[in-house]
């Protein structure tokens, strides 16, 4: 070996530790893991894909996979169409635009057990902001998380106001990379607002989105602090989500099911990874 | 150069990892409220004081879940410490079938503890495990109904012994309340899609002579006794609309404690903790709140899901008679005492309910022993958690009319039968 490469190799050194302690060591042991039934009060066993089998025949499960994914897709691009909204107006040049930046950011700087746990009382049937405001308007209340799909919006309304604010961040460092003689060209040109925008913009701002995207699917697939403080999978398990199913395997003792669980979510958010890496053609650049 | 400090350094690390030798240390490990964990650990230090014995004090957070899980990795682990360590009531079995608990049977026939100074149904219940004693309670939890003295009296009702008089005098006095609060409510319980909604649940079970285990270990989800029980819960809800809308969507016990506490509801289900926080001077209901056993049917007895933490030992303890010198320290008669006048902790050994001390500062304890006979103690199975879940899911969907009582109920019976398979050996 060279000079050259072995000193290569010592400082590639720290970064291979620390991906294999921390992101390949775990999930491959969580892939292990799922390959028993690993149960304290039966004896071990190595069962290969006998959890992977069972999880097919799991009611909940399919449950809580539909629900994952609907709330990823559903509040995801909610929160890129508001959150593109935040970013372009705050890109504009107006009075107190920093301040404006700041607050902007207040819902994605609020840990999201706090603000889930804002929203589960404005939610609340009694005493709840939102029943309050229909009462003064002479409606009478409603029980916002009583049906399935009341908890479901819910869900998404409070999800879709935490994290606007960090798709409009990133889309707003996208859009300051975009040189304003195109535009002002285009403006010459004729073009009006939204072809500007359309034709201009969103194709050379179209990594950015797809970073804000990649981040934002993974993360709301992985939902698990909103559900389990404001319905905590109610009414009647309609609104469990994948991560908590495999938590709550986990608590029972049986490691190798809440593995596969796991295992799952991550196969899911891999695939929309993929997806999303296709569509940005990350690889040609 | 730096190839050669760099592994200097991760050897170093590899070291430091690899070093946790130590001398064998008496372990106890305890959660809770700040107040109780602090509590605890002058207790512990008293302890050390008296016998010598140097106890390793481990914090746990005040969440129950929490504490489990700090409890299931180590002796999944087989680690040594803890040694000592409390379980809620329903981890009991799990621990004990995973062999993790150490026979406390030797404090038995040494004559450090009498048995006979606890409620047998709760030993029975709870603490037995192929013969031998594994745990014993420190602390006693069950279900009460409180109620508003002022307002029965007003409407001239005596307290209710039965949920049919429960829910005709609730009917009646909620009618009339409405006029002056119309957010008054009669009967808040726990029914949110959460432990607290089992417990409710067995309870209405219960009274109704239903089981969810019967006497010879078969699932009992679809009798007759389940299916009227049931259906009186969403009643309460939809029929008589004596339980707010709200119930199985957020009604947890804190919810319903604040609930009664402000002054909206005549009855309450909830667990003893509500009481001294109802008398307090602050509380809008303090002069006028009673507290009972919860209602019977003419089918069965009055009931109670039973609460509560259990101390035991792990089996792995590398310090186990020291361990067992600190179990009989607890759950010797003045620390059972101080722990109730301290703490408020209703004693797990029942001479103490006949303290004079006690009974003087805890009026109400006569009726919590009278409920702790009547305890009934959920499912003691290993994988209750998993068996819990689905009866929570299905209960809540039928209390949020998402699904029909008796379809409901066969669906759940199916999906805790797949469970049992899967976990029987």
């Amino acid at each position: 070996m060279s000079r050259g490469l072995k000193e290569a190799f010592v400082f590639i050194a720290p970064l291979v530790l620390f991906v294999s302690f921390f992101i390949l060591f775990p999930v491959f042991g969580t892939v292990w893991n799922s390959l028993w039934q690993d149960i304290p009060f039966i004896t071990r066993q190595f069962i290969l894909f006998n959890n992977y089998i069972r999880l097919l025949n799991d009611q909940q499960f399919w449950q809580a996979t539909l629900f994952t994914i609907l709330f990823a897709l559903l509040s995801v691009c909610l929160e890129m169409i508001f959150g593109t909204i935040t970013a372009l107006v705050l890109n504009e040049k107006f009075h107190l635009r920093g301040v404006m930046r700041g607050i902007a950011l207040i819902p994605w700087a609020i840990p999201s057990v706090v603000g889930a746990r804002a929203w589960q009382l404005i939610y609340r049937y009694d005493y709840g902001l939102a029943n309050w405001i229909l009462q003064t308007m002479g409606i009478p209340s409603v029980n916002w998380l009583g049906s399935s799909l009341g908890a479901f919006t819910a869900l998404i309304l409070a999800d879709v106001w935490r994290t606007t604010p960090f798709v409009a961040i990133i889309i707003l460092a996208g859009l300051q990379t975009v040189p304003k003689d195109i535009l002002d060209q285009a403006q010459v040109d004729g073009a009006n607002m939204f072809r500007r925008f359309f034709k201009i913009t969103v194709p050379m701002i179209k990594p950015i989105i797809i970073v804000a995207l990649l981040f934002r699917t993974i993360d709301a697939l992985r939902v698990f602090d909103l559900v389990y403080v404001i319905t905590g999978g109610g009414p009647g398990g309609a609104t469990i989500s994948l991560s908590l199913y495999g938590y709550k395997f986990f608590l029972l003792g049986d490691f190798g099911y809440g593995s596969a669980v796991s295992i799952t979510l991550f196969v899911i958010a891999f695939i929309f990874a993929m997806i999303y890496i296709k569509i940005g053609k990350f690889r040609s650049r | 150069m730096t190839w050669k400090i760099q592994l200097n350094f991760i050897i170093c690390i590899l070291l430091i990892v690899s070093c946790n030798s130590e001398a064998p240390k008496l372990t106890f490990a305890v959660g809770g409220a700040p107040n109780e964990v602090e509590y605890w650990e002058k207790l512990v230090g008293e302890f050390t004081e008296s016998s010598k014995i140097e106890v390793v004090f481990l914090r746990q957070p005040t969440d129950t879940d929490q504490r489990r899980q700090g409890l299931i990795i180590p002796l999944k682990a087989k680690k040594t410490d803890p040694d000592v360590f409390l379980m809620d009531v329903i981890w009991v079995a799990q621990f004990a079938a995973s062999d993790w608990l150490l026979s406390l049977t030797p404090l038995v026939e040494r004559g450090k503890l009498d048995t006979g100074n606890f409620f047998e149904s709760i030993i029975t219940q709870v603490d037995q495990h192929n013969g031998e004693l594994i745990a014993l309670p420190v602390y006693n939890d069950c279900g009460l109904l409180y109620y508003r003295n002022d307002l029965l009296e007003k409407y001239h009702f005596r307290v209710p012994t039965t949920w049919q008089e429960l829910i005709e005098s609730a009917v009646i006095i909620q009618e009339k309340e409405r006029s002056m609060n119309p957010q008054f409510y009669g009967f808040v319980w726990q029914g949110a899609q959460y432990e607290g909604l089992v417990c409710n649940y067995l309870e209405f079970l219960a009274s109704h002579n239903g089981r969810i285990v019967n006497k010879s270990g078969d699932l009992a989800t679809t009798s007759v006794e389940n299916i009227q029980a049931v259906d009186m819960m969403k009643d309460m809800i939809h029929k008589y609309k004596i339980s707010p809308p709200n119930t199985y969507t957020e009604m947890k016990e804190e919810e319903v404690r604040l609930f009664f506490e402000t002054g909206n509801a005549l009855y309450e289900r909830n667990w003893p903790y509500a009481w001294s926080l109802h008398t307090r001077d602050e509380s809008p209901v303090n002069s006028r709140v009673g507290i009972t056993v919860l209602p019977r049917t003419n089918k069965g007895d009055h009931a109670a899901t039973l609460g509560g933490w259990h101390v035991g030992i792990s089996r792995f303890s590398d310090k186990k008679e020291e361990a067992l010198a600190l179990v009989a320290f607890i759950l010797s008669y003045d620390i059972q005492k101080r722990l109730a006048l301290d703490l408020g902790w209703n004693p797990g050994r029942r001479d103490l309910y006949e303290d004079k001390d006690i009974n003087k500062e805890m009026p109400q304890i006569q009726v919590l022993k009278r409920a702790f006979e009547h305890a009934v103690a959920r499912p003691n199975l290993p994988y209750y958690t998993q068996v819990s879940e689905i009866i929570q899911k299905h209960i809540n969907a039928i209390l949020a009319t998402r699904s029909k009582t008796e379809q409901a109920l066969t669906r759940a019976q199916e999906e805790i039968n797949r469970i049992v398979q899967q976990y029987h050996e």
